[in-house]
């Protein structure tokens, strides 16, 4: 667990958990160098990875499998795709799907042809098929049906796709789901956790879909050779690095983040560390503001062309654009370089900003010092299973403190009110997708998962008024098991202040989306397009190199669009 | 069947919560299942014969009703995850040399990681007896002591869970993967189901926010 510590030799201390854990803020996150896609491409180019497709057998009608395998100094990874011809009327990103486009395994080391045989049975069955310990994720993905076609129809005719259409969408495939940590039977992430390229999360996940991308252009290349034959084209590398992995995001993501409480805490935390020390930096030199103007430009560029038809979004979006300008404004007339330039700029923004515009800053910032953040990827996992174990021997007086200095958002919050907890999430038993229900309109409130920390805080604290200061927690869990699973949060929080979202997640007024933006935020998303309240769309690893381009290019700045505009 | 422990743990956790469980309990009743598939260990077996057996009885009744001596249950009847809960909690006691003891307690084994847990905390080796078992651990590793082939009992009259003055034995480490055979797979799945809500249009249209083509 990362406690929170901050040097005694610095001023500028990490923000407020009250301030940085409310859904507004965490729902306008903005990726930065510890996202994990840019972990992962920094690793695979510094160490030096090469990659190989010892397979690609598919047919004219789109059917067949490939093999494309990631060497690491010490292993290989192989993702085995297996291509399918997909009616239209079964497509669909919903979890509730029963058939993709394209299936997907990552393997741990080479497959043997038994391997793929057997995977050839259930990975295109998805949930409903069993993989091993030798599999590390499962997956699949859909394509964009309306750019696939453009692609392929131009590439086959001998032109380059049209760079208005490639950029409305951004991807020819999305992935609907990418499960790693033993789902479907596959390998715990204990497995891997000793293993450093995977030490920071999600790292095995993140090379799934960096792989699905080279198979995905390989393919478009492929129908487009067979279709056109020898008028056919090859797509512009150009273009081809625009686009990246589309991916659908529904709302398991929201859980995942009540139910992983110190993960969440050590993501945040890593970044708020990161954000403290740059502010506690006394000088920046020239390079390293060049870095900064030059990627703020960039971020500019990155926020005029992203589109959304959500009204949400779009007035989030006005509200960055409106607020970057300022900002650009201020720059242009701020010293940079001396007296603690960086904490004198967050601290104007922050007074100046939205939240949205503040948590640009604040990933920009981090740009220019790798050595100083980079390190911090390395602490975002979660290796504790101790702090699993409620301390029973805490006497009801310690854990009152740490409901009132950590709850005391949600104690002000009136629970019986109904548009308070109108809200609740369940399971459905279709596939187990995970949904948000109208409490008091829909039979559900039985079937409520335990998402609601706030109002299970308030009720615990009002629980714990009947009971003597100096007993222990112990004897009053005896009593009240049913308080138990918020007594293990409310001591988790008081030894990791970011591990929970200070706000209600029950209310009338959520947006699950803002849960989210959060996460895949830390996977390194731009261009979140919310769809609904409850589900986005996002684009991974756009802009990034392929991985024969990983050495050529050495740029980590990736994620940012170039100034100059992309032509074929 | 082999089965990642996180599916076993999340099957678990279901089912003790199908089975009217609260979610703490829940939760640790889960890592326990866990923790003793991961040493090959019956598991999923004694959770389902546990849940199954306990389904519609009143929680309370099979806690330990007072701490003060031999702890046991109202209705007779301890349950381990009940008692295995407050054990963890009440660790403390052991570390002074006194042993805590419970009445009649069914599926003494999934009492064993709670047991384990608690060595973790205190830093010492933990030892578990009943029958003619005896099982010590660090937390981690485990060595088991069962010459009449007792350790899946569904109850003992007596367990003893105490700090072990020998720790000289070679402990057996965890491994990353558990067995759980299909039919107790399927009864845990079962109690599960009962914490999913039945299917319906509204909620698959509403649900999860669903309304806008998601096939563009």
């Amino acid at each position: 667990m990362n406690v929170t510590q901050t040097n005694t030799s610095t001023h500028a201390q990490m923000r407020a958990p009250e301030t940085v854990m409310r859904l507004a803020q965490l729902g306008s996150f903005h990726q930065s160098r510890l996202s994990f896609m840019r972990t992962l491409t920094r690793r695979m180019t510094q160490e030096n990875w090469t990659f190989s497709r010892p397979i690609f057998e598919i047919n004219d009608q789109g059917v067949g499998h490939a093999v494309y395998c990631a060497h690491t100094p010490n292993r290989t990874y192989s993702l085995i795709a297996f291509a399918h011809d997909l009616p239209a009327e079964k497509r669909s990103d919903r979890v509730i799907a029963q058939a993709w486009d394209s299936t997907f395994t990552l393997f741990d080391g080479i497959p043997t042809r038994d391997d793929i045989i057997r995977l050839q049975q259930n990975v295109p069955l998805q949930e409903a098929g069993r993989v091993t310990q030798s599999e590390l994720s499962v997956s699949r993905a859909n394509r964009s049906v309306r750019l696939w076609e453009h692609v392929v129809a131009r590439l086959a005719a001998g032109q380059q796709p049209d760079l208005a259409e490639v950029e409305s969408v951004g991807y020819l495939m999305r992935t609907t789901a990418v499960y790693g940590s033993g789902k479907l039977g596959a390998a715990d992430r204990e497995c891997l956790a000793m293993r450093p390229e995977c030490a920071a999360p999600f790292q095995i996940e993140m090379l799934s879909v960096f792989l699905t991308r080279s198979y995905v252009r390989d393919l478009a290349q492929h129908m487009a050779n067979l279709r056109g034959g020898e008028k056919a084209v090859t797509l512009d590398p150009e273009i081809a690095r625009s686009m990246g992995i589309g991916n659908s995001t529904g709302l398991g993501m929201a859980p995942f983040l009540v139910n992983h409480p110190i993960l969440l805490n050590n993501w945040i935390a890593a970044r708020e560390e990161a954000i403290a020390r740059v502010r506690n930096l006394p000088t920046a030199s020239a390079d390293e503001v060049e870095t900064f103007q030059n990627l703020f430009a960039r971020s500019v560029l990155s926020a005029n062309i992203w589109h959304s038809a959500h009204p949400i979004q779009i007035e989030k979006l006005t509200t960055l654009r409106k607020d970057l300008q300022s900002l650009a404004m201020h720059i242009e007339a701020a010293n940079l370089m001396t007296d603690r330039p960086w904490d004198r700029l967050f601290i104007w923004a922050d007074a100046h900003l939205r939240p949205d515009a503040v948590e640009c800053l604040a990933s920009l910032m981090l740009e220019p010092y790798g050595t100083l953040v980079d390190p911090l990827a390395d602490q975002m996992s979660d290796n504790d299973a101790a702090s699993f174990r409620i301390n029973g021997a805490m006497t009801v007086e310690a854990l009152n403190v740490i409901l009132t200095d950590n709850y005391a958002w949600a104690m002000d919050i009136d629970w019986t009110a109904k548009a308070a907890s109108a809200r609740a999430w369940y399971v459905s038993e279709e596939k187990l997708e995970p949904r948000l229900g109208e409490r008091f309109e829909e039979p559900i409130a039985e079937f409520e998962q335990p998402l609601a920390p706030g109002r299970d805080a308030a009720a615990l604290y009002e629980a714990l008024k009947e009971w003597t200061p100096n007993v222990p927690i112990a004897s009053f869990l005896l009593a009240h098991p049913e308080h138990r699973h918020t007594v293990r949060r409310a001591q988790i929080v008081d030894q990791a202040p970011f591990a929970e979202i200070r706000d209600n997640t029950i209310g009338s007024d959520l947006l699950p989306i803002d849960m989210l933006r959060c996460k895949l935020s830390f996977f390194g998303a731009t261009h979140f397009d919310p769809r609904s309240d409850r589900w986005l769309r996002i684009c991974l690893f756009g802009n990034a190199p392929y991985p024969e381009e990983l050495q050529s290019s050495a740029s980590d700045f990736w994620p940012y669009p170039k100034l100059e505009p992309v032509h074929p | 069947m082999s089965h990642s422990l996180n599916e076993i743990e999340a099957l678990s956790k279901r089912a003790a919560r199908g089975a009217g469980l609260s979610w703490g309990i829940a939760e640790e009743g889960a890592r326990a299942v866990r923790w003793l598939a991961s040493h090959d260990l019956p598991s999923g077996p004694l959770l389902a014969d546990l849940l199954e057996q306990t389904d519609q009885v009143a929680r309370e009744t099979l806690a330990p009703l007072s701490l003060d001596g031999i702890w046991s249950a109202a209705s007779g009847t301890l349950c381990p995850l009940a008692s295995g809960a407050t054990l963890n909690d009440f660790s403390d006691r052991m570390s002074a040399g006194q042993p805590i003891e419970m009445a009649r307690v069914s599926h003494p084994l999934l009492v064993v990681p709670f047991a384990a847990w608690a060595a973790i905390h205190l830093g010492a080796p933990i030892k578990i007896s009943w029958l003619s078992v005896r099982i010590i651990t660090d937390g981690y590793g485990i060595w088991t002591d069962d010459p009449k082939n007792q350790i899946s009992e569904t109850c003992a009259a007596s367990l003893i869970c105490g700090k072990a003055t020998r720790a000289d034995e070679i402990l057996t480490k965890p491994s990353l993967r558990g067995e759980i055979p299909q039919a107790d797979w399927a009864r845990l799945g079962k109690l599960a189901h009962r914490t999913y809500a039945p299917a319906t249009e509204e909620s698959r249209v509403l649900g999860a926010g669903a309304g806008i083509s998601d096939n563009d």
